[in-house]
């Protein structure tokens, strides 16, 4: 029998959210932390909490050194662009080196560790990162013509020449973007376009498991990428991992291509001033991955972000100057950026840069490297754990290294992983650190605070400092804490480590993480404007998060999340297939069922064939419970001029409702045509939805808006 | 963070399996899955991977079948490598 609509509809809502999941036991701060933790008077957490808000976060910025103190704190006069410590001005390559030589001119500031395990490691010390920052700056300003506001685009490995670069354009308030390393010519391409570089430094060769790779031939890909969108790249500076001995096959590019080393001699000893830029003035972008369509530039402030990253570096990961820290992530991550250059440089500290593979050639490199150089705080993602974990549960033990504190990133870590990093490599001594964040923010969000807040496996904490998050229901409700419901995790406040905007799409910044919660679009007050993180989570009754993951394009299936790029991708297996697009369709009994539109590769005919293979596929690389409804074999997509597939305009359609406004497609014509079809048909099948809630047709006509 | 993690690594990995092909169809095949996996939200990048395999997987025969058992010993690595990430990393399901 048939349940009555709002019965039904509680039940749906249940099956939707319902999160079963074990509640883990807690762990104290280990004693030996307590004693000296930068954090260990419990009135921080008061000092930061939101009667103190905006205003708490000058603790973070007095960390700075300032050339102009800031007048207003928080400026929120336009809405969501969120301004930090409007007026005063700094400089972060002076913060990070300069204000540092009085006191530890010969200190480490990094010790870089080449993966060949016979090659010598290199240690940098303050002074001489100073007089490498300043002499690349000089080279930048002379040879390349830089000026601030420029931008500046490396696809360098992990190298001292990479955190080198970073600084000397910070030095000259160019706007740097790195691109990781390992990925295509291509997608740097892509980002040189976005960003408008003329300039691109690169590298002939790093080492990768063993492998000395060519990489100089990835920039000629990336320069011919660019080029087809219009974008020219001028010069190509080539660092060699060993000066004098070029080990790519790529051929130099005459009046283009020049080595850095045979250049660099040229600046010897010179001195570039640090230009005092404005709090709010951007430092670089950073490219998120996995986006359809536009590149995706996160740019981050010079103020804001540094206060930010010195605070969490200070107090969450709890990094003294005398500390030996290392990051084991990549520089082309924002975890490098934030973990591994700026905060722990800003700090004073000693930071391990790794160029290779965790665990070549054997899994104890990492170990041992801790044991060497008297690593004490760790840094790394669940997914290194889980590898280091299955290629050496046990091999912790043989090395004689004690961290005080492990972090954690990026993920959710499932407690059995937990308790290994806990007790095999922390040896039951060291803090976990359990942090979620991502690109758009700067640094941490939700963690723990070592040595005040126990920890648990599984959770990432409650907020980070000034952090105050809110788990929402679609429908703007709050999840409350210890319901054992999970929602979408937002932040209530602005704080000052979060994306300025993206890069030249300020709409589509306001789109993908303001739009949806936003109480008023008119209103002025930060507290209508929380922060859509575009993850999933639960809050536990003691006030801890649990991430579930990602929420983007999900469709709800009897309780089942499914990504719809999920779906897409199977359909894409089917070699007819071109294009696939997934929209949820409202249902009576599942709540909602998943409708693919393909469009066919040129000179192939539609046919039941094709729909059968793509349902098999989909069951195939996913499951039945991802069959979906219909598939439609429609002549095109609608799309906007840059491509990007307009699933709100395919999702109404399959609902029946309002598409929206289709003037800004490069083929609106489309849409009556498969309108025609796919309406038709349903009419003709007597498939005709019911009339929609408004709710159901704001999800509906927001469908797809957070690509 | 790790989302970008997950994607450049499976790139990388991407990277060794295409220069590990002995077939230019092949190589051809794989990079068009690293150009997927860079421009696929990470939702997606479990079936990439899935299908990484399986060319990985015919790779090897391919060469096994040629008797070259030098490019079946790389090609075996670079599918290892592949498959033991994709594990640790939760893209794939072991079994």
């Amino acid at each position: 029998m048939a349940a009555e609509p709002e019965e039904q509809e509680n039940q749906l809502s249940e099956a939707q959210i319902a999160v079963h999941w074990r509640e883990e036991e807690t762990y104290p701060p280990p004693d030996s932390l307590i004693g000296q933790a930068n954090a260990a008077d419990p009135a921080i957490i008061e000092r930061f909490g939101e009667d103190h808000f905006p205003d708490c976060f000058t603790e973070y910025a007095d960390l700075l050194t300032w050339d102009t103190p800031w007048d207003t704190v928080l400026d929120t006069s336009r809405p969501p662009f969120w301004k930090w410590f409007v007026g005063g001005r700094l400089n972060a390559s002076y913060n990070c080196v300069d204000r540092h030589l009085a006191t530890s001119r010969n200190k480490a500031a990094f010790i870089w560790v080449p993966e060949p395990e016979d090659q010598a490691t290199q240690t940098i010390t303050y002074q001489e990162l100073y007089r490498k920052v300043n002499e690349f700056a000089a080279l930048l300003q002379d040879y390349c013509g830089l000026a601030t506001g420029d931008r500046i685009t490396f696809h360098l490995p992990m190298v001292p020449e990479l955190p080198v670069a970073m600084l000397a354009c910070a030095r000259l308030g160019v706007i740097h973007s790195e691109v990781f390393g390992g990925f295509s010519g291509t997608a740097c391409g892509d980002r040189i376009a976005d960003s408008g570089s003329r300039i691109l430094i690169t590298m002939d060769s790093y080492y990768r498991g063993g492998t000395l790779v060519d990489h100089k031939v990835k920039a000629d890909e990336a320069i011919e990428a660019a080029r087809k969108l219009g974008q020219e790249v001028d010069k190509v500076l080539v660092w060699r991992r060993t000066p004098g001995q070029y080990a790519s096959k790529s051929p130099m590019v005459e009046g283009r291509d020049v080595f850095v080393d045979e250049i660099l001699g040229d600046y010897r000893g010179k001195s570039v001033p640090p230009v005092s830029m404005p709090a709010e003035a951007p430092l670089f972008l950073m490219y998120s991955s996995g986006t359809t369509g536009r590149p995706k530039g996160c740019e981050h402030s010079t103020g804001g972000y540094l206060s930010y990253v010195a605070g969490t570096s200070k107090y969450h990961l709890d990094i003294h100057p005398e500390d030996t820290y290392w990051c084991a992530a990549d520089i082309g991550w924002i975890t490098g950026h934030s973990y591994i250059v700026y905060g722990p440089l800003l700090l004073g500290t000693t930071s391990v840069l790794y160029e290779g593979v965790p665990v070549y050639p054997d899994a104890g490199r990492c170990w041992r490297i801790a044991e060497r150089l008297g690593v004490n705080i760790f840094h790394t993602a669940p997914t290194t754990i889980r590898m280091l974990r299955k290629v050496g549960p046990e091999e912790p033990r043989k090395y004689d290294y004690q961290f005080k504190v492990m972090t954690t990133v990026g993920e959710p870590i499932e407690p059995e992983v937990w308790r290994w990093y806990y007790q095999e490599v922390g040896k039951g001594r060291a803090a976990i650190v359990d942090t979620w964040w991502l690109t758009e923010t700067g640094g941490f969000l939700g963690t723990t605070l070592p040595a005040l807040q126990p920890m648990k496996p599984g959770s990432c904490g409650p907020g980070a400092l000034g952090i105050h998050p809110v788990i929402y229901d679609e429908d703007r409700n709050t999840v409350e804490a210890g319901s054992g419901r999970a929602g979408n995790i937002c932040i209530r406040n602005p704080w000052p480590g979060v994306l300025q905007t993206i890069w030249g799409q300020p709409e589509r910044f306001v789109d993908v993480y303001y739009r949806k919660y936003c109480a008023d679009p008119d209103s002025k007050d930060w507290h209508d404007w929380p922060f859509l993180c575009g993850d999933g989570a639960v809050q536990a009754a003691d006030g801890y998060y649990r991430i579930l993951g990602r929420i983007d394009d999900v469709i709800n299936v009897a309780g089942h999340r499914l990504g719809t790029k999920e779906i897409e991708s199977a359909a894409l297996t089917v070699e007819e297939i071109a294009e696939a697009a997934a929209v949820p369709a409202v249902d009576e009994i599942r709540g909602r069922v998943p409708e693919l539109y393909v469009a066919l590769k040129p000179g192939l005919r539609a046919g039941p064939d094709i729909e059968q293979k793509v349902t098999a596929a989909i069951e195939r690389e996913i499951g039945k419970i991802a069959r979906p409804a219909r598939v439609w074999i429609v002549p095109d997509m609608p799309k906007t001029r840059s491509g990007k597939i307009m699933r709100r305009v395919i999702a109404g359609i399959s609902n029946f409702t309002d598409v929206g406004d289709i003037s800004t497609l490069a083929n609106p014509e489309i849409v009556d045509e498969i309108r025609h079809f796919v309406q038709g048909d349903k009419l003709a099948k007597g498939e005709v939805p019911r009339e929609l809630s408004p709710q159901e047709a704001e999800e509906i006509r927001n469908f797809g808006k957070t690509e | 963070m790790t989302r970008e993690y997950l994607v450049g690594e499976t790139s990388v990995l991407l990277a060794q399996l295409q220069a590990a092909a002995t077939d230019d169809v092949r190589a051809h095949e794989v990079a068009l899955l690293r150009r997927e996996a860079e421009d696929t939200p990470p939702a997606a990048l479990g079936t990439v991977a899935a299908r990484a395999l399986r060319v990985a997987d015919t790779l090897c025969r391919d060469s096994l079948d040629r008797g070259d058992a030098q490019a079946f010993s790389r090609q075996c690595a670079c599918a290892a490598d592949l498959l033991q990430f994709c594990t640790c990393a939760q893209l794939i399901h072991e079994g």
